[in-house]
């Protein structure tokens, strides 16, 4: 029975070990090693790492990735819990005003840049916004103080009203009737949200932070096709770098080093969603 | 007496809450539809209005009254359109070979029992622990090898083994009673048979949520076939438009209605799958 159930199995697996698993032990053998101009390739153990970690685009990518992800992560999960809140409650035509917010969700990442590369053209739709409340125009994408948040808000426009899904399901999982209980009792809006909901939103808000938290960390299309990781390097995220150092610059192998340091970086996010929502189920 | 008034006060209060809420709602749900809105707009005029509209903001900023579906047109014939074409057959040979893929492996996974079936689960885990995109340079430089560049083959082939519809289809046949199996083995069916004639029917919905999964991953993708498919035969939907923006002289009518096209099939196929929709993103949540 063995057989037949492997035989099953058999295309999905060769698949998954060439197309997903083999990648990344290319990756790790390429970054132990280094090939030089005349061809010939000699295992240089964690010299790449090294040299990788001593490089000063390298730090600064990782410094940038890291505060990009300090900033977007919180931000974007504090906003999708408060639109979750909003559209649980009673209000007029609650659901089709939470279908605008979900609709983002369709439009591929490579669009949303292109559509918001024109909005945030200086003579665009966000200076015309601006304009209106009395903001002089700004340069978003070309400033290097503002064209990671400009990304940030791009990113976020996308991205909310998925994570808001999740979380309205697991509050619609909530029953009313703890509510009504804590209503009898007197307790706050407040105090509800602190001592009821957020207790038990706790799975969903795990699952969130993690899914969103390595969905932030691979972010490419936003920063190729917006600032090539400029300017001054401001927007130069971790996956915007290693591209531009495997194709642009061609080495391969710190490209390879630097592939490896991402996975290990999502690997261990999500073994720790795994370890979060784990530890929870047994408690 | 008191009563009464203290209920009318609390219905007042009620109202204004729903007043409140409704209009924090209504505003919401408008920002986040203003960048869409403005995009169809914008391609239902020529691009040499994109811009006439936006100093200072004016109704005809987000109305027109005179739309043509000239930029539509003009897609039909333009490299974009047969872009767009290539993304869309990429997507639905995707789907299909996925679904194959995918839930014959979840039929092996969840209808036998056999020493090593826990190791083989933790493939399929482990394989969507590494997000596609972070290996997506080593996997290219092993289809160069393989001369897989610039071929549809190429282009479809990482959607096809897909560890979450994997799973969510395991999850759903693990749920199909062993009495059924059994009966069907009586039956004179053979495992293939058990597989296509008591599996598939009785999943439809768990397919359709693994068919969208598969589906969007392929249709969203940028840096797949930004690395894999350049030349004309082979770019898809969104490189095409990203290597349009980067150019001198732009469209921006033609842009926007490729932009609403790109945008509109998925729209179309999530909304119409809505339900399935919604039970596959609640079993990538493991809820």
């Amino acid at each position: 029975m063995a057989g037949v159930a492997l035989l099953f199995l058999l295309p999905a697996l060769v698949a998954l070990l060439l197309l997903r698993l083999a990648p990344a032990g290319v990756a790790l053998v390429d970054s132990l090693s280094r090939t030089t101009l005349l061809g010939g390739t000699s295992f240089v153990g964690l010299g790449n790492y090294l040299e990788l970690f001593a490089n000063a685009d390298f730090q600064n990518s990782l410094a940038v990735t890291l505060l990009f992800a300090v900033i977007i992560n919180p931000l974007q999960i504090a906003a999708a819990f408060l639109l979750a809140i909003l559209f649980t409650r009673r209000a007029a035509g609650s659901k089709f005003w939470r279908s605008m917010v979900i609709l983002p969700i369709a439009v591929p990442p490579a669009v949303s840049a292109v559509v918001w590369s024109v909005i945030y053209r200086p003579d665009g739709l966000a200076n015309g916004f601006l304009a209106v409340i009395g903001i002089p125009p700004q340069p978003f994408l070309t400033s290097p103080y503002q064209a990671l948040l400009s990304i940030m808000i791009l990113l976020s426009w996308i991205g909310v009203g998925y994570w808001m899904m999740f979380l309205i399901a697991g509050l619609n999982d909530i029953p009313a009737s703890y509510y009504e209980a804590a209503s009898l009792d007197g307790a706050s809006w407040w105090r509800q949200t602190w001592s009821i909901t957020l207790p038990l939103l706790r799975r969903p808000l795990a699952f969130v932070l993690v899914a969103d938290t390595v969905s932030n960390f691979l972010v490419f299309a936003p920063v190729q096709i917006l600032t090539k990781g400029g300017p001054n390097g401001s927007t130069n995220l971790l996956m915007h770098d290693l591209y531009t150092r495997a194709y642009t610059f061609g080495d391969i192998n710190k490209a390879q080093a630097e592939v490896v340091i991402l996975v290990l970086i999502t690997v261990v996010i999500v073994a720790a969603q795994f370890r979060l929502l784990k530890t929870e189920d047994q408690s | 007496m008191t009563t009464m008034t203290s209920t009318r006060r609390s219905f007042s209060r009620q109202t204004i809450l729903l007043i409140w809420s409704t209009l924090l709602a209504v505003t919401v749900g408008i920002a986040f539809l203003i960048p869409l809105w403005w995009t169809f707009v914008n391609s239902l005029r020529p691009g040499s209005e994109t811009f006439s509209y936006l100093n200072p903001l004016q109704w005809q900023t987000f109305f027109t009254t005179t739309p043509t579906l000239d930029n539509y047109a003009a897609l039909l014939d333009s490299d974009l359109g047969r872009a767009i074409l290539n993304s869309l057959f990429v997507s639905v040979v995707t789907v299909i070979v996925g679904l194959i893929v995918c839930a014959t492996a979840a039929f092996g996974l969840s209808a036998f029992r056999f020493r090593g079936q826990a190791a083989l689960f933790s493939v399929v885990i482990l394989s969507f622990l590494i997000p596609f995109d972070a290996i997506a340079i080593p996997l290219a430089a092993m289809f160069r090898d393989w001369q897989l560049q610039n071929t549809f083959l190429g282009l479809i082939l990482p959607g096809i083994g897909n560890g979450m519809a994997i799973f969510l289809l395991r999850t759903f046949f693990l749920a199909i009673p062993e009495e059924l199996v059994e009966a069907g083995r009586l039956d004179g069916l053979g495992w293939w048979g058990i597989f296509t004639r008591i599996y598939l029917p009785l999943s439809r919905p768990a397919l359709i949520g693994a068919g969208l999964m598969l589906f969007l991953f392929q249709w969203q993708a940028y840096v797949w076939p930004l690395l894999m498919g350049t030349d004309e035969g082979h770019i898809l939907g969104p490189v095409a438009l990203s290597n349009m923006q980067g150019q001198f002289q732009v469209d921006y009518g033609v842009l926007f209605a490729a932009s609403m096209v790109l945008v509109l099939i998925p729209l179309a196929i999530i909304l119409g799958f809505q339900r399935y929709f919604i039970q596959s993103v609640s079993t990538t949540g493991l809820k």
